[in-house]
């Protein structure tokens, strides 16, 4: 009977040993491991804009979410910034639509890493945060605030007074449209600080590149998988590219371009226009940056009939806990939007080269795995603590 | 990359006929394109090109008469997926003869063809180089 038990426990520690020998990693190329280590690491460092005078100052950023939350900036005084971007929704509000006096025909996008984005908005209308933050205050049918509203109450709100005092050296003057741009460039300070948490695809793509296998392995094969589908044969990361899995410019991935009968969204090349006639822009005489190299893209874009129905590239972390998807929120699910990339019909999208954009037509296994990496750029996020006050 | 920079110095040791047309750029590092006619010696700055970030060019154009000759635009595209830049370059003489191509960003990893279109007096050519992103 010994003799069988301790057969037994022989037995069972040999199948344990065996399943721990065999190292749940894939067989990692060299080249595979070199595209993986492009998208990180992470965190970046701190965002510093040089055209906006107190981006990453304490000061600057606790005025910012003042603002942020300070629903006497918009015209029926009942809209913040946070109506639509809430902390608690990742910095978005989970509508298809973005709500704001009326109904838009964007989704209101993620503000997640977006201090290191170098366009804004779906159409790159901005080419600044602060200049893009300028947008919803002013746009009647977003917040309808005006650029008097914005001056008035910096001016007469004491608390906002001495905050904006202590963020920019000086009291509130008479000059609303500087009163503007200070507010835009105090949001920006603010929302420059929404960087994403570590995530399960950091450890391992920090692991993998350190040679430590054994934790690498602790990344689940279905996300390996997928990853490896993602800068493989999906080519995903052709334009997810980099850190923060965008490489930050325009992209048509055959979504629709009719917004109602009759009427389209031209994306890219409507941004374009825009970003022309913006005095906000890099261009203009608001940019803090005297030597005007961050202007660099926006004097060199240029306006290309391809740029009809591209919108930005989205970043991808914190992609799984977002939603619906693309755009216009035409897409619900993150499942339904890997169904999109395997089905995506050839003949709406236009190449006269090798296509970006293909029907991957991916089989359910490998449509599950590129969904379990994409939920690999998830990361819990702590609840934030409420603002101090401006001045105690 | 690092095996393009040395081929600036490779060619002009291996080809005393460009010994007339400056084409160490400084640093040591470059690429240097060529045809009948022409010579063009150029490198980046920064000297590591990244995806998504901007970048210039300095540039020097020669022939190999001897003849002056006038760089007149510079332009890139992925020839697989046959889409341009997003940007223009815009080109500047320096009083060193040199160029600068400003502007420039390769917004996508993968194969990248430059080309160059250079005149001297009547004759005008495009000049063309591949480089690899990852």
């Amino acid at each position: 009977m010994i003799r069988l038990l301790l057969a037994l426990v022989l037995a069972a520690t040999a199948a344990t040993a065996t399943g721990a020998s065999a190292q749940p990693l894939l067989d990692w190329t060299e080249e595979e491991v070199r595209s993986i280590g492009r998208h990180g690491p992470w965190p970046p460092p701190p965002v510093r804009d040089p055209s906006n005078r107190v981006s990453g100052t304490p000061s600057g950023i606790l005025l910012g979410e003042h603002l942020f939350n300070e629903p006497r900036l918009s015209g029926n005084g009942k809209m913040s910034c946070a109506t639509c971007h809430q902390a608690g929704r990742d910095w978005s509000d989970g509508l298809a639509r973005a709500q704001g006096v009326v109904e838009l025909d964007r989704r209101t996008p993620s503000l997640w890493n977006v201090g290191y984005s170098h366009w804004f908005g779906w159409d790159g209308a901005g080419d600044s945060l602060w200049a893009q933050s300028i947008r919803p205050l002013l746009d009647a049918r977003e917040m309808n605030g005006g650029t008097e509203r914005v001056g008035t109450l910096l001016r007469n709100d004491r608390a906002l007074a001495c905050g904006y005092e202590k963020a920019f050296g000086r009291k509130p003057g008479n000059d609303d449209e500087l009163l503007l741009v200070d507010t835009a460039k105090a949001l920006a300070a603010f929302q420059a600080t929404f960087v994403s948490p570590r995530t399960p695809f950091d450890d391992f793509r920090d692991a993998l590149l350190a040679g430590d296998r054994g934790a690498a392995a602790r990344y689940p094969m279905s996300a390996q998988r997928g990853l490896r589908l993602f800068i493989g044969n999906a080519s995903c990361n052709a334009c997810h590219f980099g850190p923060r899995f965008t490489n930050g410019e325009f992209g048509d991935i055959g979504i629709p371009f009719f917004v109602r009968p009759g009427e389209v969204d031209s994306g890219r090349l409507g941004g374009l226009t825009r970003l022309a006639e913006s005095p906000f822009s890099l261009l203009g005489k608001f940019n803090d940056d005297a030597t005007g190299e961050n202007a660099r893209r926006t004097r060199h874009v240029r306006r290309l009939h391809t740029n009809f129905g591209e919108f930005r590239v989205p970043g991808l972390r914190q992609v799984g806990r977002g939603g619906p998807y693309m755009h216009n929120g035409s897409v619900a699910t993150l499942e339904d939007v890997v169904k999109h990339y395997s089905e995506v019909n050839p003949d709406r999208l236009h190449s006269d080269g090798v296509p970006l954009v293909r029907p991957l037509a991916l089989s359910p296994d490998q449509s599950a795995d590129l969904v379990a990496f994409l939920r690999s750029l998830d990361a819990d996020v702590p609840p934030r603590p409420a603002a101090p006050p401006l001045c105690p | 990359m690092r095996r393009f920079f040395v081929a600036l110095m490779m060619l002009m040791g291996a080809t005393p006929a460009l010994a007339d047309c400056p084409l160490d750029l400084g640093r040591g590092t470059g690429w240097v394109v060529f045809s009948d006619h022409y010579m063009i010696a150029f490198r980046p700055d920064p000297v590591r090109v990244e995806v998504g970030e901007p970048f210039a060019l300095v540039l020097n154009v020669c022939t190999k008469g001897g003849d002056p000759a006038e760089l007149i635009a510079v332009e890139a595209q992925m020839p697989e997926h046959k889409h341009s830049m997003n940007y223009k370059a815009a080109i500047v003489a320096s009083p060193n003869g040199r160029y600068r191509a400003e502007g420039l960003v390769f917004h996508m990893p993968g194969r990248w063809e430059i080309s160059f279109d250079v005149r001297a007096g009547e004759e005008s050519e495009r000049l063309s180089h591949d480089i690899i992103l990852k």
